[in-house]
Order: C-alpha cells, then sequence, then structure tokens
C-alpha cells in the first residue's frame, strides 16, 4: 500500500471524540453550534410554555443519551438498565426536594452521586459477565428496580405516583418550565462538556481500548474490569442527573415511564444518533425526543413508525445518521 | 552465572483432563533474542499465554527478574514492563494508528485523577510519534487501523507493544502472514532492538528462516515437553528436533 | 403456615407450574434455537407469539373458520412471517456493516411494529379471550386442582417440543443447523446454504411461537402487550444454559414452578419480579446456567 493510498484516506478524528473534524476549523460545525447556542438563549423569550417544556424534555433526554453513550458507545458495554438509575434520580430529588426541603442544586449532585453509587454496585457484580449475558442482567435489573418503584409505596408512592414539590434555591421557587429551562440548560452543557472531557482523555481511550478488544487492553496494562465499572457507574451517574433534570420542571412521576420502554428509548436515540459519537448521542436525542412527543397523542403510530425507523436504520444506515450523512458527503466531494 | 530476565519452572497446564504443557522449564537471558519454536499444537501459546498471564497455570513458576509473577492479572504485566503481541492481531481496529500506539502508552501516563482525565500529556505523544516513525507507520497516523493493510498491521502491534517501553518483549508469530520482504524488515527491527535498546525478546514462531537468522538461543516444544535448546546450530542438527518436524520446515532453513 | 397448606400449595404449585412451565418451555426453544444458530438474542418472540395470538382470533372469530384449520394456518403464517423477516430485513441488516447490535436492535423494531399494528387495527385495543379448544373442566391430581385443558395443553407442549428434538437430531435440516450453530464459515464449507437455513430456523421459531400463542391464549387475557411474556422465555432459556435446547426445556418448566409457588407462598405481587430475580441469581451464581457448557475463555 501506498503512501498515496494514506493520503487519501478519511482523516480520522485522532484526539477529538468521533463527529468532529481534526481538520482545523469546521466551519459548518462552528456555524450549527453559533446557530444553536443563539436560540438556546433566545427561547424562553421567543416561544411558549409547551415549547419550553419540550425544550427541557429534549435537554433531559440528551443528558440520558450522554450516558448512555459512554458506557455502551464509547466501551461497548450494553449496560441496559438506564431507565432504573433515571428513576432513582428523580426519586431522590423529589424526595430531597419534597422531604427535606433541599436546594435543587444539593439535591442534583445528590441524585447523580446516589444513582452512580449503585452504578458501581451493579456493574462490580454484573460487569463480570459479557455481551449477551451482561444485556439479560441489566435488563432483569431494571425492571425489578421498576418492580421496586411500583411496590415501596411508602418511599415512592407506588402505584399513585409522586407529587414533586417546586424545586427551591433559598426564596427563589421553580413554578414554571421557563423558570427550570436555565438550570436544565446549565446542567446539560455541563455534562456534554463533561462528556467530552472525558473521551479526549486517558479514561476516555481506556474505554475505547476495552471496546474493541478487553484482551488487547488488559495487555496494554489497561485494568479492564476497573474501566467498566467507572463507565457503567458514569452512565449511572448521568441518568441520575438526568432525573434531577425532569424533577426540576415535572410535578408528578409514576413508575410506568421508569422501564425497559424508557432505557429502549434511549438506546434508539444513541444507535440511530451513531453509536460511539457524541454528535450521534446529542443529534439522535433531539431527533427522536422530537419524534417520541409528536407522536405520544397516537400511541400506536407511534409504535409503528419507531419500530419502522428502527428497521429502516439498521438496514440502511448502520452507523448511524451522523456517519450516513458524513459518507454521503463525502462520496459526493470525491464526485 | 547468566542473568536471566524471565525463568519459567515446571511449569504444567492442563486443561480438563489433556496436559496441553508437561513440566516446561525455560529461562531467557536478559538482552537476548529467544524463540520458542515446535509443530502445532505443541503447547507454545500455552506456554506463551501463561507467561503473558492470560492463562493460569495448573503448577510451575514463572519468575520476572526474580519477581514472581505466577498468579497476576495480565493487566499487571504491563507496568511490570512485559509487552507482547498477538497471533490473530488484536488492534484497536475502530481506533486510528495514532489511537491504538497512544494506548499503549497509557500505563506510563501516571495514576492520579488529573492524569486520568488529561487529554494528551506531550511526553507520551511525543513517544508515539517516535514509534511510529521507526515503524514506518507515519503516514498512516489518522488511518483505522482496521483499514490497514496486514503488513502493517502486524506493524502495528509491534509499534503498540513497545509503547510500552517493555525490558521484555513477548512475539506471537510476528512473521506469519508476511511477505520476504517484510520480513527482512522485521529481522532488522527486532535486531536493532535487541541489541541497540537490550529489550529481551521471546517469540513464537513458525518462519523458521526468521527464527534461525535472529535468535541467540531456541528451545524446542513439542506435545507440550522440551525436546531440545540450544543455539540454532544445535538445535537445526538435533535429531529429535528434525524428527518432531519431519524435516521439512528444518530442510528448508 | 401449617405443613398441611404448604404441602398442598407444594402441589398445586408443581401442577400449575409444569402446565405453564410447558408454554415457557416452548418460548425459551424459539428463542434459543435462533440464539445457538445467529447469536442474536431475539427481543420480538414475545410479539411474535402476541401476533400468531391474534392472527389466530381473527380467523377464528372474525372469519368463522373452524379451529382445524386455523391452528394449522397460524403456525404456517408465523413460520412464513418469521422466516421472511429473516430474509428480507435481517440479511440486509447483516450485510450492512454496523456492529452485531444492529440485529438486536431490528429485532427490537419488529417488536414495535407489530405491537404498533395490533394495536391500531382496533383489535387489540380491548382485552379480548381466545376460545378454548375443549371446554375445560377441573380435575384433581392428588391435592391440586388443574383443568382438562391445561392437560391438553402440556401433552401437545410436550409432543410439539419432542418433534422438534427429533427434527433437530435426526433430519438433515436439523443437521445444518446444528452445524450453522458451531461454525457458519465451516458449515457453508461443506455446502450448507446459510441464508436457507437462517431462514428456516426463523421459520422455525416462528411457528413454535405460534404453537405457545395456541396454548397459552385460552389462558390469559388477549392485549397487545402480551408480548411481555417473552421475559418468563428469556428467564427460562437463562436458567437452563443460554445456548442449550434441553436447558430451554428444563428452565422452562423450572420457570413456570417457581412462578407459581412464589404466587402461592409469597405474595401474588411478587410474581412478576420472580422471573427477574432468577434471572439476575443465574447470571451472577452460574451464567452458563444449568447446561451450559462452559463459560468460554477466549483463545487469544
Amino acid at each position: 500500500m501506498s503512501d498515496k493510498t494514506a493520503a487519501m484516506a478519511p482523516r480520522s478524528e485522532a484526539s477529538l471524540p468521533a463527529g468532529w473534524s481534526a481538520r482545523g476549523i469546521p466551519f459548518v460545525q462552528i456555524a450549527l453550534l453559533a446557530l444553536a447556542a443563539a436560540a438556546l438563549v433566545i427561547l424562553p423569550f421567543a416561544v411558549t410554555g409547551y415549547v419550553l417544556y419540550i425544550a427541557n424534555l429534549l435537554l433531559v433526554f440528551v443528558v440520558l443519551c450522554l450516558g448512555l453513550h459512554l458506557v455502551i458507545g464509547e466501551t461497548g458495554q450494553f449496560a441496559l438498565a438506564h431507565a432504573a438509575f433515571y428513576g432513582i434520580g428523580i426519586y431522590t430529588s423529589g424526595l430531597a426536594g419534597n422531604a427535606f426541603g433541599w436546594p435543587f442544586p444539593l439535591s442534583m449532585l445528590l441524585a447523580g452521586l446516589i444513582a452512580g453509587a449503585v452504578g458501581v454496585v451493579i456493574g462490580a457484580v454484573a460487569l463480570r459477565m459479557r455481551d449477551i449475558y451482561l444485556a439479560l442482567a441489566t435488563f432483569a435489573f431494571g425492571e425489578a428496580m421498576q418492580w421496586v418503584f411500583l411496590n415501596w409505596d411508602r418511599v415512592t408512592g407506588g402505584p399513585n405516583g409522586l407529587r414533586i414539590s417546586p424545586a427551591r434555591l433559598g426564596a427563589f421557587e421553580i413554578l414554571s418550565d421557563k423558570q427550570a429551562y436555565p438550570v436544565v440548560v446549565v446542567m446539560a452543557l455541563l455534562m456534554l462538556v463533561l462528556t467530552i472531557i472525558i473521551s479526549r482523555s486517558r479514561l476516555g481511550r481506556a474505554f475505547r481500548a476495552v471496546r474493541e478488544s478487553e484482551v488487547a487492553a488488559m495487555a496494554m496494562g489497561v485494568p479492564v474490569r476497573r474501566a467498566k465499572i467507572v463507565a457503567f457507574g458514569l452512565s449511572a451517574f448521568y441518568a441520575g442527573v438526568a432525573g434531577s433534570m425532569f424533577a426540576t420542571f415535572s410535578t408528578y412521576i409514576h413508575p410506568d415511564s421508569l422501564g425497559f420502554q424508557t432505557t429502549i428509548l434511549v438506546l434508539t436515540m444513541v444507535v440511530v444518533g451513531g453509536l460511539g459519537s457524541i454528535a450521534g448521542a446529542v443529534g439522535g436525542a433531539i431527533a427522536f425526543g422530537l419524534i417520541s412527543e409528536v407522536l405520544r397523542q397516537t400511541p400506536s403510530y407511534q409504535e409503528i413508525i419507531y419500530g419502522l425507523i428502527l428497521i429502516v436504520f439498521m438496514m440502511y444506515a448502520p452507523r448511524g445518521v451522523f456517519a450516513f450523512i458524513r459518507d454521503r458527503m463525502g462520496r459526493a466531494a470525491r464526485g | 552465572m547468566a542473568d536471566h530476565l524471565l525463568q519459567v519452572h515446571d511449569l504444567t497446564v492442563k486443561f480438563g483432563g489433556l496436559t496441553a504443557v508437561n513440566r516446561f522449564d525455560i529461562s531467557v537471558e536478559r538482552g537476548t533474542i529467544h524463540a520458542l519454536i515446535g509443530p502445532n499444537g505443541a503447547g507454545k501459546s500455552t506456554t506463551f499465554n501463561c507467561i503473558s498471564r492470560f492463562y493460569q497455570p495448573t503448577t510451575g513458576t514463572i519468575l520476572l527478574d526474580g519477581t514472581d509473577v505466577t498468579t497476576m492479572p495480565a493487566s499487571a504485566m504491563a507496568r511490570l514492563g512485559v509487552a507482547r503481541t498477538f497471533q490473530n492481531l488484536e488492534l484497536f481496529g475502530e481506533l486510528t494508528v495514532f489511537e491504538n500506539v497512544m494506548i499503549g502508552a497509557h500505563v506510563h501516563a501516571g495514576r492520579t485523577w488529573r492524569d486520568a482525565l488529561s487529554a494528551r500529556p506531550p511526553e507520551v505523544a511525543e513517544h508515539a510519534e517516535h514509534l511510529l516513525e521507526r515503524t514506518g507507520l507515519t503516514a498512516y497516523r489518522h488511518t483505522r487501523a482496521r483499514n490497514l493493510d496486514f503488513g502493517h498491521q502486524k506493524l502495528l502491534e509491534l509499534a503498540r507493544a513497545l509503547a510500552i517501553r517493555p525490558r521484555l518483549l513477548l512475539l506471537d508469530e510476528p512473521a506469519a502472514g508476511l511477505r520476504n520482504r517484510e520480513i527482512a524488515a522485521l529481522d532488522a527491527l527486532l535486531t536493532d532492538l535487541c541489541r541497540r535498546e537490550g529489550i529481551t525478546i521471546l517469540l513464537v514462531e513458525h518462519v523458521m528462516q526468521l527464527v534461525m537468522a535472529i535468535s541467540d538461543r531456541i528451545t524446542v516444544l513439542n506435545f507440550g515437553t522440551k525436546i531440545a535448546e540450544g543455539t540454532p546450530e544445535d538445535v537445526r542438527n538435533d535429531p529429535a528436533v528434525i524428527e518432531a518436524y519431519l524435516g521439512q520446515e528444518m530442510a528448508h532453513a | 403456615m401449617t405443613l398441611e397448606v404448604a404441602l398442598l400449595f407444594l402441589q398445586q404449585g408443581i401442577a400449575s407450574g409444569l402446565v405453564v412451565g410447558s408454554v415457557y418451555a416452548l418460548l425459551a426453544l424459539a428463542i434459543v434455537v435462533i440464539f445457538k444458530t445467529s447469536e442474536v438474542p431475539n427481543f420480538s418472540q414475545g410479539e411474535m407469539v402476541m401476533a400468531a395470538g391474534y392472527i389466530a382470533l381473527y380467523l377464528l372469530v372474525f372469519r368463522n373458520l373452524p379451529l382445524w384449520v386455523v391452528m394449522p394456518a397460524t403456525i404456517l403464517a408465523a413460520f412464513a412471517g418469521a422466516a421472511l423477516f429473516r430474509r428480507l430485513i435481517l440479511n440486509q441488516v447483516a450485510r450492512a456493516n454496523g456492529s452485531p447490535v444492529n440485529l438486536v436492535i431490528a429485532t427490537l423494531g419488529l417488536s414495535y411494529v407489530l405491537r404498533g399494528f395490533v394495536r391500531q387495527t382496533g383489535f387489540g385495543d380491548t382485552p379480548r379471550s381466545f376460545p378454548p379448544v375443549i371446554e375445560p373442566q377441573s380435575i384433581m391430581i392428588g391435592q391440586a386442582s388443574v383443568t382438562t385443558l391445561d392437560l391438553v395443553i402440556l401433552a401437545t407442549a410436550v409432543v410439539v417440543m419432542a418433534a422438534f428434538f427429533w427434527m433437530f437430531k435426526y433430519t438433515k435440516v436439523g443437521r445444518a443447523m446444528r452445524a450453522v450453530g458451531m461454525n457458519p464459515k465451516a458449515a457453508q464449507l461443506v455446502g450448507v446454504d446459510l441464508t436457507r437455513i437462517h431462514m428456516i430456523v426463523w421459520g422455525l421459531s416462528g411457528a413454535i411461537s405460534a404453537v405457545a400463542a395456541l396454548l397459552i391464549s385460552p389462558k390469559v387475557l388477549m392485549t397487545a402487550d402480551m408480548g411481555s411474556i417473552v421475559t418468563l422465555g428469556f428467564a427460562a432459556a437463562i436458567v437452563g444454559g443460554f445456548t442449550s435446547l434441553p436447558g430451554a426445556v428444563v428452565g422452562g418448566f423450572l420457570i413456570g414452578i417457581i412462578e407459581n409457588l412464589v404466587g402461592l407462598f409469597v405474595t401474588s405481587r411478587a410474581i412478576v419480579l420472580a422471573p427477574f430475580l432468577a434471572i439476575m441469581l443465574v447470571l451472577v451464581i452460574r451464567p452458563q446456567g444449568l447446561f451450559g457448557g462452559r463459560v468460554e475463555i477466549k483463545k487469544v
């Protein structure tokens, strides 16, 4: 193979996470980012409460997807208990506020930490298994947690759900989507920045090594088991934080939305957006979140369309939307 | 008394009822190239995997520079300066050439949380670049490992292993599948690594041309037992070895 | 709880457990036969059962076809549907160069489509009941109370399983399936048509699911969500050892019995939890299940 071939080989993302160009300034992406930033800032002043609610919800999905991206996309561990940790986050945050009147920054941190701690414990047990067994074990755990949410009436309100009192900080109370919005945006941005830092770091490299070849990772001195547990714990932390974000703009939570369906929804977002790419996780969250909301009114259509999207994407855009678009653009550029 | 970096005593490995390796001894002198050869199924890979700690020996001891590593986990070996390559290539396929080598440098990047979150410690990146130059892979820096051709993939495995800055390099059939030109280049590279940098090399190999050319010492394994050991000359002429191979490879070496 | 009551519960639990367990065994068989040959856990297995049940219901109640026509028609339809899914969709997914999980996600997609479709046709909007093939009469076995229908279910399930094992072991197709399960490339080299075998495997899985549907539908309320029964199938497969066909059967019976015993001895609330606990316990204590081979050490 000559050097010419190498020069033509697509410049891959050396130290930046996949989805970002390594070649200097990517004008298109910067423009998009600027647009997104502007939109984020203007939004609360320009739209109705409902749209802001959707925006808040999408940002929650973004954080959920980033968490799943870390454990599945970067580390290759198919952990399917995400909704359980999301639930733990919501209940922790809600209860810390309801029962103890904690200020929301504290309850949000607590939500993430507790979810993360449970994640580490479960991970230590489950991550001895591989692939399908890990998926099934975490799936079972997720369902068991939902059962706990449904039956631990005293703490979670059981089948009646839990009323969440407004988040507060001192005298300030969050009583509307508009008021919650800045908090939600800031949290989402923080988690995004955290994800980028992790991905570019030695830890992120260790995650990817584990994903690509556990055996080689071991030979290279990567503590594989520890890396997996950290990844899993982190994803649980993210889910917990996402839950606490949800608790800032919601007044009610019911265990029905804390089961496998939700985990699968997040998985779908990540896979369709592009497994292994931060942009894919974010994009998938927003796109699918919108589709999900739009279709919420017609549950049966929603299911059919989801299913078809999944099937079609797996058939023709197996590496996700962004990779698909990039491939097409790359092919067009080469003429 | 020779200075042995690696000493394996009485190694026995049983899988169920099958004894793959039977009371095997091998000692590798520091700063030398030592080859482990034998017909297919002789137990070479099993021995190799025990030394690199991927398999657990049933009995026996493995000493690295006097330290007993027999029960250490595989991921502990890199920090002790032991690097290995894999027979079936275990590259990080989706990652670039550069990223592959960077992971090899993982062990030397410090153990604190700040180190864990740091992106590219400069010394580590420099070392990686240097290794790419050494193995001729600089042009492929940004190519995904799975897109390289076979010869370059093998070089990448080697470069990645070298990123650990090993004192002991375990090579599992490094020449398998290579063309003559590439084998010659490998010969030069390995000799260089050993003579100039003092890296001790233990290789499992079938390609006799390479084995005979670069080895200081050769150990021959058959049916899990040592049947011969010595210099290339000794081994080449050993009747037991010739019989084990049925004279095929020996005649061509 | 007195000893008497405990013994009564035990007998009842085992008897009822064996009946429903035979259906779980069929489900587990359907799951494992696909997993063994293509390493794909079929997350749409439950929906395949549900869809087959609704097809049967439709033919029976809305087309007024006699039962002896409806049953084979349903099984055939399920066979064809599953085989087509494999051929038209999964083949393409497998060919596209994504990660292996894409196949699993595709099966998830199918589960959504089937569920949504049944709900959409207005069929699945209210729970429906499936007319039983015979009028159930109570029988006592020891101190346990079962119905004649139960016995028919158990017997049928056992016969179907036996037929399946016979086919798997003694026919050319069965041998080809086994070969593909062990080493697809090698099987291809000796002339096995992978595409055809995969289609047959999926078709068989669909057919078995249809049988399970026909057996269980009279006993449960049919809804578009009845596919959630698949969890029990997965639990059974895991307990038995995810790659073992006989294990799947044993697992099915075990799960059925455990489920019933939990319901009797603990609380009916806990019944739903039982399979998940079983899954977690087995995977932690003995991941290869009862009959799975030793968990393979990767060859380096």
